[in-house]
């Protein structure tokens, strides 16, 4: 490709970033007061600027406003968010996509550590993590222990686990639970039927935090 | 019959053939002109340009141009969209992911007391009013909306201001405005159907 219009798509595409983020931001408008709007606008643009995708951001303070959050509440809840996909972004690496991202954010706020996202980038550098880092923070999200799930999550992968049966395997354990097994045994029984060589995994006794 | 290059016969014969023919005066360019006159098929002329390569020289003047033509189609897109977000009219198929998308998601509420259901979620900016859900027999709630792979936070709207949380979806951790969030992943075949009962 000729050099000159390798630079014109170049430039474009430093174009289109913005543009996509202001239009991300104008959906804020009327959607609350002009005050939440603005600091909301900034600390989308900062997070955006350290590498933060600014569309779940958008999303959560339009949450806030439909939920009729006060302006203080809906801007916590987007530094908190901004806090939490960030981290994400430091475990799991800049090719992380957005959806990952998300799903790392949220795993980290159920309590998962850090070097559980760090494991699981080493391993598979190359191959989404969107779902297991979710299927991790549902299960702390149903009762788990952060580091059980963690662990399950990632023994589960060593033996080649795919994504649709890391889903099926966390619908068991919410089914377990909801029959009244505690949800660290569920997960060890569930975890030795899916994966008999992955039995000795050892359910956390720690309870969730509230 | 046997014979080598030493014999002279096979030597006469040999340099019989390697001698070149005469032919007539204008031989060469009537062959030609006739090749040059048989097109080729169209699929191999269309593969012949396709691979051959080009050098592609803008000026500077002309580039700034198509750059800016380029950046003014990104540009009025965007704000077309923006507008018909604030129009709330067509959004619904503004805002509804097309390119990867993974799966139509039925999201499913049993609330035969009910007298209107929607959804709102990460999917359609939490509009109250954008995906409204239609009653089915014994007064289940149906929606189905395609997302592309990602995590959703979402909740049911019921009777327009109460916001329930899906009862067969894994709840939001750590719930920052004190009402019900669900949460559905969509990827992998994670998810198809969502819902649960009121």
């Amino acid at each position: 490709m000729n050099v000159r219009v390798a630079r014109i798509v170049l430039a474009l595409g430093a174009l289109a970033s913005p543009t996509l983020a202001r239009s991300q931001v104008e959906r804020l408008a009327g959607r609350m007061d002009e005050g939440t709007r603005a600091a909301v606008v900034a600390v989308v643009d900062s997070a955006r600027a350290a590498g933060v995708p600014a569309e779940p951001l958008v999303n959560k303070a339009l949450e806030g406003a439909s939920k009729g959050a006060d302006g203080a509440r809906i801007v916590t809840a987007v530094r908190a968010l901004a806090a939490d996909i960030g981290r994400a972004l430091a475990a799991l690496g800049p090719s992380a996509t957005a959806p990952e991202l998300v799903a790392g954010g949220a795993a980290l706020r159920a309590g998962v550590r850090p070097a559980f996202l760090e494991s699981l980038r080493g391993r598979y550098p190359r191959e989404s993590l969107m779902v297991p880092l979710a299927v991790m923070a549902d299960l702390v999200a149903r009762g788990v222990p952060a580091d059980t799930a963690g662990e399950s999550v990632l023994a589960l992968m060593r033996e080649g686990v795919r994504d649709a049966e890391l889903v099926a395997f966390r619908q068991s354990v919410e089914r377990d639970i909801a029959l009244g097994a505690p949800a660290g045994g569920a997960v060890a029984v569930r975890l030795a039927g899916t994966v008999p060589a992955v039995a000795g995994v050892t359910p956390h006794s720690t309870p969730r935090k509230p | 019959m046997t014979g080598s290059a030493d014999d002279p016969l096979i030597a006469r014969i040999a340099e019989a053939l390697r001698r070149p023919r005469a032919v007539r005066p204008g031989f060469e360019a009537r062959v030609m002109a006739a090749v040059r006159a048989a097109p080729p098929r169209l699929p191999a002329r269309a593969w012949a340009w396709l691979r051959e390569p080009r050098v592609l020289a803008v000026s500077p003047l002309a580039g700034a141009a198509a750059a800016a033509v380029l950046a003014g189609i990104v540009i009025a897109g965007a704000w077309s969209a923006t507008r018909l977000a604030r129009a709330g009219g067509g959004a619904e198929r503004a805002a509804a992911p097309t390119a990867g998308t993974a799966a139509v998601v039925r999201f499913v509420l049993a609330a035969p007391r009910a007298r209107t259901v929607s959804l709102a979620g990460d999917f359609d900016g939490w509009d109250r009013s954008r995906l409204p859900m239609r009653r089915e027999a014994a007064g289940i709630w149906t929606v189905d909306v395609p997302l592309a792979p990602g995590r959703y936070d979402y909740a049911f709207v019921v009777d327009g201001g109460r916001f329930v949380a899906d009862p067969a979806a894994p709840p939001a951790v750590g719930d920052d405005f004190g009402r019900p969030t669900s949460v559905v992943t969509v990827g992998g075949g994670a998810a198809r159907v969502a819902g649960g009962s009121l």
